[in-house]
């Protein structure tokens, strides 16, 4: 049930997601947090299996911020999505695989480009200009077709988003209510009010 | 549906005069919902090997990680190249690897092999998932769209093609056969490798 | 009584020293020259060959493989080459570790190993050997020449203690203190490529027992970035070094063509 966006922009990268913790029908909580923030300038929404998202999102946050610690500077964004591609990969064909869909959104400092990933729970990684996860991603790509513009600005790529959380309220049956969006560019991560 | 279908994506190579040519289309699917319309499936392995992987999205990255690390180590330790009838072997047992628990990959490998003379002769291969080798004179396909290209490309294809005559004939055998296919398409690359250079090509398709 | 320290690595001296590790610091002072300088549009490798003589097979060096005779300059990975002294069995195993390393990060990572990674996973490999027991330290010291995206360009230095440090230009080997001095005089902080190969030739022929310069006493490579920004590892074929003494004006004077001439 769980809904996330990201487009990519002239310089930055935004990432939303819903901010609903359902049970079954049940909403137990509205304002959860699917947006980790694993380096200065790497973004991750994750959405799946209850449980699942919340203990991958950490040994993932966890494996990179060691490599940070380590290293002295934090893996790129192209290296972390093939390292946390490849978890997923190995998962898939373990006792208990994880079954985590992300969105990886982020800024690479050495070629000064925004980059984002979409990744599903089975490990499939490609690169794109703006992505979905769950039943938002039924009425946001054709959107997002039709209005992403790799160019735009800020202003223009949340207009776009809004868009999309617009289509997703008016049209599924279950729409959450409330998102969360994050952005990341040249100056890092920061979260902004829609 | 199986597995196969899940992704979608369609891969040939055909062979040509003293040239090969290997083209994939560039649909990523989560069966009917288009993902991305810039997921390549041929990589270049040497620099006229090149392997298209079409099959299960997961396993063509994880796959062409694998094929790369064997590959390199190869290359560093024999200092040379590695042949591309002995790349399709190095394929052939990496898939027969996981007899019981396959990569959902049927790879489509074309290059040209050096002769001891040191002239190139074309070579072309495929596999099945387990790896099983097909080696073909004319030329090979794999993919969602694999009944459709074997058709298309038994009326097109005719021997010794010159390097752009091919690339025409595997553009068209392609696109043709993608447009019967629900789950291929969205774009198609292609290679022609000659004995002197690799001409990539990036084709605009049908995004329906 | 000192012996007493001598014979494991991993016991210290009354004096707080470990004798094996200084020792083998020793052999290294004594084997082939390893000269390195740092440009800011490149790196730049020479070594000098001790195992030389007319009955040497060096077919193999002349065409094919990655160039270079395999005694003293090797490509670890696309983007890092390097040069070693001291052992050679000893090194081959360290360059074998280092290239499957490299390929382990490229396949976790897809990304080229950076440089500092690679020889820390080496120098973690080497600090093992000084403290667990029953062994013998590496007897190797390597300079790596590498580039990668974080700090492009660099040169760095590890000995057998697992003890690693980066440098805008150094050397290892047989008369290293000669060499660090004269590059220490003529090293600018701008030099560009062409300038450090003419450095590094002119004080190889300097440092070196030879009183000239040939591809049978040398081995020279430089890592630069080709047309598209990536790393392009050049290790020299024994025809192309003698071309570049050639034009650096450092050749040896060919004794049988003079003879004949006379």
């Amino acid at each position: 049930m769980d809904i996330s966006f990201a487009l990519t922009g002239k310089g930055y990268v935004i990432v939303a997601a819903d901010t609903t913790a359902a049970r079954s029908i049940v909403k137990m909580k509205s304002d959860e947090d699917k947006i980790k923030v694993l380096s200065p300038h790497l973004l991750m929404a994750f959405s799946g299996e209850p449980g699942d998202t919340v203990n991958f999102a950490e040994y993932v946050e966890r494996n990179l911020r060691l490599y940070h610690i380590r290293h002295t500077y934090a893996l790129r964004p192209a290296s972390a999505a093939s390292w946390i591609r490849r978890s997923l990969a190995e998962s898939l064909r373990s006792r208990s695989p994880y079954a985590v869909n992300l969105l990886l959104g982020g800024y690479d400092t050495a070629t000064h480009t925004p980059e984002l990933y979409w990744v599903d729970y089975m490990g499939t990684l490609t690169s794109v200009p703006f992505g979905a996860h769950g039943y938002g991603s039924y009425f946001a790509l054709s959107l997002l077709d039709r209005y992403h513009d790799p160019e735009a600005n800020l202003e223009e790529g949340l207009a776009t988003l809004r868009r999309c959380i617009d289509e997703v309220s008016k049209r599924l049956v279950v729409s959450p209510g409330k998102y969360k969006v994050k952005v990341v560019d040249k100056d890092g991560v920061r979260e902004i009010e829609l | 549906m199986s597995i196969m279908q899940y992704n979608g994506g369609s891969t040939i190579a055909m062979v040509g005069k003293d040239c090969v040519a290997i083209a994939c289309d560039l649909r990523l699917g989560n069966q009917a919902l288009g993902i991305s319309s810039n997921f390549e499936k041929i990589f270049a392995m040497t620099e006229r090997t090149y392997i298209g992987l079409p099959g299960l999205a997961t396993d063509v990255t994880t796959l062409h990680e694998q094929l790369r690390y064997r590959l390199n180590m190869y290359t560093i330790k024999e200092e040379r190249t590695m042949e591309p009838e002995t790349f399709i072997h190095l394929v052939s047992s990496t898939l027969y690897e996981k007899r019981w628990g396959p990569y959902f990959i049927e790879p489509v490998l074309a290059g040209l092999q050096r002769m001891p003379g040191g002239s190139f002769r074309p070579f072309i291969a495929s596999t099945d998932l387990i790896g099983c080798i097909n080696f073909a004179k004319d030329f090979v396909v794999a993919g969602t769209a694999s009944e459709k290209l074997f058709g298309v490309a038994e009326g097109l294809w005719e021997p010794d093609l010159a390097p752009e005559d091919l690339f025409e004939t595997i553009s068209q055998t392609l696109l043709n056969a993608v447009d019967r296919d629900a789950y291929s398409g969205w774009g198609a690359v292609v290679y022609v490798i000659t004995e002197d250079k690799v001409i990539k090509r990036t084709l605009k398709g049908r995004m329906d | 009584m000192a012996r007493r320290y001598d014979s494991r690595t991993t016991i210290f001296s009354p004096e707080g020293r470990l004798y094996q590790i200084e020792y083998a610091m020793e052999a290294i002072s004594h084997a082939g020259t390893v000269l390195g300088v740092l440009a800011k549009d490149g790196v730049v490798l020479a070594a000098e060959k001790k195992v030389t003589g007319k009955l040497l097979d060096m077919s193999g060096a002349k065409e094919g493989g990655y160039g270079g005779s395999g005694e003293k300059i090797f490509l670890l990975n696309s983007n890092v080459i390097s040069g070693v002294a001291g052992l050679t069995a000893d090194a081959n195993s360290l360059v074998n570790y280092a290239r499957q390393a490299a390929q382990g990060h490229l396949f976790n990572y897809n990304e080229d190993i950076p440089v500092e990674l690679l020889v820390q996973r080496l120098c973690d490999l080497k600090q093992g050997y000084t403290q667990y027991g029953g062994l013998r330290p590496f007897g190797v010291s390597i300079l790596y020449a590498g580039y990668d995206p974080h700090y492009q360009f660099q040169l760095y230095h590890s000995d057998p203690s697992g003890n690693y440090s980066g440098w805008k230009a150094t050397c290892i080997g047989a008369n290293n203190g000669t060499a660090q001095s004269l590059l220490k005089q003529e090293y600018k902080d701008d030099i560009g490529i062409d300038e450090a190969v003419g450095l590094v030739l002119r004080t190889m022929s300097k440092t070196m027992d030879s009183t000239t310069l040939g591809s049978e006493k040398l081995e020279f490579a430089t890592l630069t970035l080709d047309a598209e920004k990536r790393p392009k590892a050049k290790i020299y074929k024994p025809a192309e070094i003698d071309a570049l003494l050639v034009k650096h004006d450092l050749a040896k004077k060919d004794e049988d063509t003079e003879m004949r001439a006379a």
